[in-house]
């Protein structure tokens, strides 16, 4: 059924390349491999004129018996019919064999490039590009590249055989050659239409079924609910009655997708009574002997079946080129960041200078039309605003994520421009909102800034971070696995491990986005005693949510739309009841322990009937 | 009912109106009760299928038939057209056939997977909150979608293809018997080395394609790892790294991609044909010589013996879906049979609870693992209690306890003096209730989730308890204000919205204890305040527990509980625990 099905997936995609340009780059691929190619060539002409030549030797073969019934023909022909059998399967294997080696090779050749290119782009092409996208061009589009080549070997195999058996037919009756080839366009309209039709009645049904499934999911989630309110019955009528609605439909996209093999045998047996009929009308004129009439009535099933394949191949070349043409836009995707190739090494001491910088993330959206800063070596600075101040790209300019428009960004009054990246990104750290953890060991992940860390090492930036006891909170310390993506561990914890890695890494800038999601109290201690450590003797640049935090900060900035409109420390700026304040009465108040201590004064029209606290 | 009441239903909170009785005693039998059901459709299938197979065969028939007509002296069209007529209709029976094999079979397969669904979710239904209180909605879940639809596979292609290539293989051969028993021979020899080679061919296949499987698997979550932490490989200069462990899966999948290309080239079955196709050209000629065949029934045999071709690509895979079903059955089944082990003990002691909760010497751990050990504490009558902790430290399973989803594995947990074992269970959970971090709103509008719990519940009451709540502003700030409706159809809320709403419905409940996990915190200030004057609201006048982390709960709270990896660190108020305990005093620390 897979032919029915195939391109269901795939979005309707603006194509960059033409397919001459798709197919002659494919091709280069293919170079590398060309003498397998040709063993693969040959087995296929072979494996074709030994299947074509089987059933016109039984045909023969029962025209010579009928004439010379001897038990030596007999035997000789049976053994030829074995033979080319035989042959056939022989020049297959070789075909296949081949074919699986150079489409493994040319795929893993691919796959390997498109990592390279991928990997290597700058973090723009990651925002414009989810993951999940990024992971199916490089593993699934591959893959149907691979089964498309793969594909068009076989429909060329069996197109081959067609055509070497019509033409020997031709040899023997053109006009019941022709009534065969008429029922060509008939085998591939039934296909086609079916197609057609499989392919609406699926698109509807999934979207069906999703609306569907998604209301059994709710009466599934809602099951502990209605049982607390003794409301099941209720439930289970919107449970069966969504439960008969997916019967139907899924009943129906079944029934269509099932109609395909009973019509096309159906087609293809009447084809046969046609043929039959025709060619003994030929037989009678002495057009041709009977052994030709059943090479006929077996070509028929050589037609029809292969039909099937054939009529959706141009379809499925189409998307195996569309998929082909994915992977050549991630290779080929324009870098954003642009050094300037002097690669330039420092050790850097933490001077970080904006000078008039100009930054837009797009053409629509202008992000910093001109920024300036000046960050002391050591210097501590938190950025605070509202989403879409500028809070991040400010911080994400630092790290050389962005290339921005006009201006310059001096390191320790260097061009970042001109700095070579490897060496100026191992001395910057950074703490995204949810920090990312490789499947593997606490320690592992520990130790990814700095591979070559002795275990001490680890353990020694492992027990700087605040107290150290947050170790002992780990079912295994640092042998504790961290599950994909970090999931077996809490966020709180992962925050901690994060600044692990930076405290080993031990970089002249800190870059922190803080995490907004909430933490347990304890493990909100822990993080912030760990913060106290790694804001110790570096530059930092912190976007803060935590009012802790901005408490440490030397300097705080306050940005609207990518300006600084106020700057000080915490106490200054809440004196001058500016924006800042409006800022601190909007996400920070409720966090301060002053306004903790105010809280029974602030309901004061709730009468406390609490009874006297026990002990 | 209409069914037979077994011991089991009498322990059930729910019957399924005209509930069907399947046998659930192995998941064969399970999925044999449900076919039988609906007992006139396999029974079709294989009927239809007979037939099917016979028609084709019929027509292979004929053409050697029709050749023996062309070969005779002498012979009349009208004797051929006569054959290839009946050609046409048998390929018009064959058609007709399979249309209705294939209609019964899919009508089978959905609506065994109809029932399966419909019988799971009674019964879930069925089960105790204790029970479902235990499960994770994620397999129950998976239960009911994928391995539903994997019984559904089974049947249709699955069981359908492995009976139509085995009558495939039957039926022509019965016709070969017909035309001669001799020359049924060399069809059997072709079989045996047929199943042969097909089982060895799928021995060797099976390791290397569950190999390749979880090479592709292996390397796409590597990748997708790479991608997602791109920010962690660049700012730590590992793209190279990555690049290396990238490059070694592809080329792992590399390897077992071309032994199974390897495998799949050196296909047996197909050898074993050419050969027995050659062997039976040789009989059938021999059989002719001498006498005992016509040379068209010879023609008529090969085409008989060539539909033995297709055969042997179907049965693999369909074997596997065999497969796949009854292990899904297996996992239904596994959640259907489970009994309720918590007694109703509709006989212990019922009143109205007061609101006072005594751990003493709690212990309660799954097999080996403890997750509590020695909790003890009492709580009184109207107290509000925070519990504090990191994740993991037995928070949430302290508070399962007072409404026995689950129970203490030593020592006892009181509620007004009398253990919560000796309550009777419904009149101990209709005085409780919980709200949960995720809280669970259905699609229908605010104030019908509102008013869930009670009948017969006025607008006015709907409307005190949202504002007692505080969500009363943001509702009206809806277009259609109460009668918004919920979810993706409607308006999707936020987490702290959502919560307003269960406390709103908690309300017009009026519980005697309250469990609230509340382990969230507000971004804004604005709503903070809302949220904090719902909570103490809520939890005035009754028994509460809340599982928390904001500070301000803490803080004020009556008592405060403090718990680290399954221990009671320590308890008291908040002057005390600030006196008397370091861990306590960090929290506050750094403001």
């Amino acid at each position: 059924m897979g032919f029915v099905l195939d391109g269901l997936e795939t979005e309707s995609y603006d194509r960059a390349y033409s397919d001459r340009q798709l197919v002659e780059r494919i091709l280069r691929y293919f170079k590398p491999h060309s003498r397998k190619m040709g063993v693969v060539a040959i087995a296929l002409a072979l494996n074709s004129i030994a299947g074509t030549a089987g059933p016109i030797l039984i045909s023969r073969a029962i025209d010579l018996v009928a004439q010379k019934a001897e038990v030596t023909v007999i035997l000789f022909l049976s053994l030829a019919v074995i033979a080319l059998g035989a042959a056939a399967w022989l020049f297959n294997y070789i075909r296949q064999w081949y074919t699986a080696r150079v489409v493994g090779d040319v795929v893993l050749e691919l796959r390997s490039e498109v990592f390279d290119h991928a990997i290597a782009h700058d973090m723009s092409f990651f925002d414009e590009h989810p993951s999940g996208k990024i992971v199916s061009r490089v593993t699934s589009d591959t893959q149907d590249f691979s089964n498309t080549v793969t594909l068009v070997v076989d429909v060329l195999s069996q197109l081959l055989v067609m055509v070497a058996l019509t033409a020997w037919l031709c040899t023997i009756s053109l006009w019941l050659t022709a009534i065969l080839l008429s029922m060509a366009p008939v085998a591939a309209g039934i296909a086609l239409a079916f197609r057609a039709l499989a392919r609406r009645v699926t698109r509807q049904a999934r979207r069906a079924t999703a609306v569907i499934n998604a209301q059994i999911q709710e009466s599934i989630s809602g099951i502990m609910v209605a049982k607390a309110f003794r409301r099941e019955h209720s439930l289970f009528n919107t449970f069966t009655a969504n439960n008969k609605l997916a019967y139907r439909v899924g009943q129906r996209r079944d029934i269509v997708l099932n109609l395909i093999f009973p019509v096309m045998g159906l087609a293809a047996g009447i084809g046969t009574g046609l043929v039959s009929y025709a060619g003994g009308v030929t037989v009678q004129g002495n057009g041709m002997s009977t052994g030709d009439w059943f090479l006929f009535m077996q070509a028929v099933g050589f037609f029809w079946f292969p039909l099937l394949n054939i009529a959706s191949f141009w379809s499925q070349f189409q998307d195996g080129l569309s998929a082909s043409e994915r992977v050549f836009a991630l290779i080929d995707a324009d870098p954003g960041v642009h050094q300037t190739g002097e690669s330039v090494r420092i050790l850097v001491r933490g001077e970080v200078r904006f000078d008039h910088v100009r930054f837009a993330y797009s053409e629509k959206e202008m992000v910093l039309p001109d920024f300036s800063l000046h960050i002391r070596p050591g210097e501590t600075v938190a950025l605070v605003g509202h989403t879409g101040a500028g809070k991040s790209s400010i911080a994400r300019l630092v790290t050389r994520f962005y290339e921005f428009q006009e201006g310059k960004l001096r390191i320790d009054g260097v061009d970042i421009r001109t700095l070579d990246l490897a060496s100026y990104r191992r001395q910057v750290g950074l703490v995204p909102q949810d920090p990312f953890l490789f499947s593997g060991t606490v320690r592992e992940n520990i130790r990814y800034g700095k591979p070559d860390a002795t275990d001490d090492e680890v353990r020694y930036a492992a027990t700087h971070v605040g107290k150290g006891d947050w170790l002992a909170d780990l079912p295994a310390g640092l042998d504790t696995h961290t599950g994909e993506r970090g999931s077996s561990i809490s966020l709180g914890q992962r925050q901690l491990v994060a600044l692990a890695r930076v405290l080993l890494k031990d970089p002249a800038i800190f870059i922190l986005d803080e995490a907004t999601a909430s933490v347990d109290p304890f493990t909100e201690a822990q993080i912030q005693e760990g913060l106290a450590s790694v804001l110790e003797g570096r530059s930092a640049i912190v976007i803060a949510h935590r009012l802790s935090t901005i408490r440490k900060a030397d300097r705080i900035l306050v940005l609207e739309k990518g300006h600084i409109i106020e700057e000080g420390t915490h106490a200054a700026l809440l004196k001058t009841s500016g924006h800042y304040s409006t800022l601190y009465n909007t996400y920070f108040r409720h966090q301060s322990l002053e306004y903790i201590e105010n809280f029974s004064h602030r309901f004061p029209e709730e009468p406390t009937q609490r009874q006297p606290a026990g002990s | 009912m209409s069914s037979p009441v077994t011991s089991r239903a009498r322990r059930r909170e729910f019957v399924a109106p005209s509930e069907y009785h399947y046998n659930r005693r192995s998941p064969l039998r399970w999925i044999i009760s449900h076919m039988m059901r609906y007992p006139l459709f396999p029974a079709a299938v294989v009927v239809t299928s007979i037939i099917n197979n016979y028609a084709y065969g019929n027509i292979q028939l004929f053409i050697g038939k029709g050749f023996d007509v062309i070969s005779s002296a002498g012979w009349e069209l009208s004797a051929l057209l006569a054959v290839s007529l009946v050609i046409v209709v048998s390929a018009l029976t064959q058609g007709v056939t399979g249309l209705l094999r294939n209609f019964a079979v899919v009508f089978l397969a959905q609506r065994i997977e109809r029932d399966s669904r419909e019988e799971l979710y009674g019964n879930l239904l069925g089960k105790s909150q204790t029970f479902l209180g235990r499960q994770r909605v994620g397999d129950i879940m998976a239960r009911a979608t994928n391995d539903v639809r994997m019984i559904n596979m089974m049947f249709s292609p699955g069981l359908m293809l492995i009976i139509d290539s085995g009558l495939a293989l039957v039926v022509p051969l019965v016709m070969i018997v017909f035309i001669d028993p001799w020359l049924s021979l060399v069809p059997l020899i072709f079989t045996a080395l047929l199943v042969l080679t097909v089982w060895d061919y799928n021995r060797k296949l099976k390791p290397v394609s569950i190999r390749q499987r979880e090479q592709f698997g292996a390397m796409n979550a590597a990748l997708q790892e790479a991608t997602s932490g791109i920010e962690v490989v660049k700012s730590n200069v590992r793209e190279r790294y990555e690049w290396d462990k990238f490059t070694q899966n592809a080329r792992a999948y590399r390897d077992s991609f071309v032994t199974q290309g390897e495998i799949q080239a050196r296909y047996w079955p197909m050898m074993a044909f050419a050969v027995c196709w050659g062997a039976a050209l040789l009989h059938g000629l021999i059989l002719w010589k001498s006498g005992a065949v016509t040379l068209g029934q010879v023609v008529g045999f090969m085409g008989l013996f060539s539909t033995f071709r297709f055969v042997t690509f179907i049965s693999i895979f369909s074997f596997n879906l065999v497969q796949l079903g009854v292990a899904s059955a297996g996992r239904i089944l596994s959640l259907v049979n489970v009994e309720t082990e918590v007694d109703e003990n509709a006989a212990g002691h019922a009143a109205q609870i007061r609101g006072r909760v005594e751990f003493q010497d709690v212990s309660f751990g799954y097999d080996a693992a403890p997750v509590l050990e020695k909790v003890n504490f009492v709580v009184e009558p109207g107290e509000t209690v925070a519990i504090v902790g990191q994740t993991g430290s037995g928070k949430t399973t302290l508070t399962r306890l007072v409404n026995r989803i689950f129970d203490a594995t030593s020592g006892s947990v009181r509620v007004d003096g009398v253990d919560v074992k000796d309550w009777s269970i419904a009149s101990l959970r209709s005085q409780i209730s919980t709200i949960d971090q995720d809280v669970f709103l259905f699609s229908l509008t605010v104030r019908d989730n509102i008013a869930f719990g009670r009948d017969g519940v006025t607008r006015e009451s709907v409307l005190h308890a949202a504002a007692s709540a505080q969500a009363d502003s943001f509702i009206r700030g809806f277009k259609d204000g109460y009668d918004t409706e919920i979810g993706e159809r409607g308006v999707m809320l936020s987490g702290g919205q959502k919560q307003r709403i269960a406390i709103a419905r908690a309300f017009l409940t009026d519980p005697r204890i309250l469990i609230l996990d509340d382990s969230t915190s507000a971004i804004d200030s604005k709503t903070e305040d809302e949220i904090q004057r719902a909570m103490k609201r809520i939890s005035s006048s009754r028994t509460t527990f809340i599982i928390t982390h904001r500070l301000s709960q803490i803080r004020w709270a009556d008592r405060i509980v403090v718990m680290r990896r399954g221990r009671l660190l320590d308890q008291g108020s908040h002057e005390e625990l600030l006196q008397r305990c370091e861990e306590y005093r960090r929290i506050f620390a750094q403001i």
